[in-house]
């Protein structure tokens, strides 16, 4: 056994506390906090409304994913700390938060009323990269690959939206499209949190 | 081409009479499992071995004891949530058996290089 066969066996570890859909879910999460203040707001509420309203929903949700992990899957899985190579790796993770807000406030700018770019295509093009930046950030950092393909589906949602809008013409087109996205990831959230379950009783000590 | 092939069987001697040195607490699968899962992180529960390793309570109980009485880990016993919580790290001197032994079995793999004929004329005068 070699160095690169232990990075391997360090890398599987690691992601094994990722496999109950922990990660799924804050995707779902992510599109949820999307998704309804669109839908809301195309109701006929404020936008900081829509934004208070949608605020409980997706704080439960996250409240949840945290006693799950917290009560079903660390008590299945048990308590590690990893190498301080690795340990730096998830804290570098402090660049995601700090892309989003970059990103968001580029977005804020193309939005505002004298935006330079407003033409319909272009205003589109931050919704496609600020996932993709985002989730591959993420997926670099936490060395799962499966985030470069959430972020890709997660930038696509957007635009998709837009283009089923133009085919289906009604106001809650868009936020139907990201609610739905939404309800695959948390879907796919809990039946690979069914399947861990199944895979992993809880030890009787 | 002599003198090479000369040192190449003077490699294969030395590889296979390092198999006679190998340390046999670490060489068992269970515990070499123990190891190998202690080595990628800096400290586990006995959970997260019991689910890496695939291994009983009580038999990963038996070779944790057999590894910390060697001083190749260190067990820590604590209660967290009024429940009682067994924390395993692995010392500087299971650290080194461990690498020690992942390098003689290194050096005994290199036999796979020969080729058939000749690894088993070398395991035949070996015996």
């Amino acid at each position: 056994m070699d160095t690169s066969d232990q990075k391997q066996i360090e890398r599987r570890v690691f992601t094994s506390f990722f496999q109950a859909g922990i990660v799924e879910a804050f995707t779902g999460i992510i599109l949820v906090q999307l998704g309804l203040p669109a839908l809301f707001s195309r109701s006929g509420f404020g936008d900081l409304e829509s934004a208070l309203l949608a605020l409980p929903i997706a704080l439960v949700l996250l409240i949840g994913v945290f006693l799950v992990r917290k009560f079903v899957i660390v008590r299945r899985l048990g308590h590690v700390k990893f190498l301080p190579e690795r340990r730096r790796r998830i804290s570098k993770l402090i660049i995601v938060p700090t892309l989003t807000l970059i990103a968001g406030a580029i977005v804020g700018y193309v939005f505002t009323e004298n935006a330079p770019l407003r033409h319909a295509f272009v205003a589109q093009i931050p919704f496609i990269l600020i996932p993709i930046i985002v989730f591959g950030a993420a997926a670099y950092f936490l060395d799962m690959k499966r985030l470069y393909v959430y972020g890709a589906i997660v930038g696509l949602v957007f635009p998709v939206g837009k283009y089923l809008e133009t085919v289906i013409v009604s106001p809650n087109t868009l936020p139907a499209t990201i609610l739905f996205a939404s309800f695959v990831f948390l879907g796919i959230a809990i039946t690979s949190l069914v399947a861990f379950l199944r895979k992993h009783h809880e030890p009787e000590v | 081409m002599k003198e090479l092939k000369n040192q190449e069987n003077r490699q294969t001697a030395d590889s296979l009479s390092q198999i006679m040195n190998i340390d046999r607490l670490v060489h068992s699968p269970a515990r070499l499992s123990i190891l190998t899962y202690l080595s990628v992180v800096e400290e586990g529960d006995a959970v997260y071995l019991l689910n890496q390793t695939g291994l009983t309570w009580g038999n990963l109980s038996a070779n944790v004891t057999r590894l910390q009485e060697a001083g190749y880990i260190e067990v820590v016993k604590e209660f967290k949530h009024n429940k009682p919580h067994t924390v395993l790290k692995l010392t500087d001197r299971g650290r080194k058996a461990f690498q020690d032994y992942q390098n003689k079995m290194k050096g005994l793999l290199a036999i796979k290089s020969l080729s058939p004929g000749r690894r088993e004329s070398r395991l035949n005068r070996m015996k």
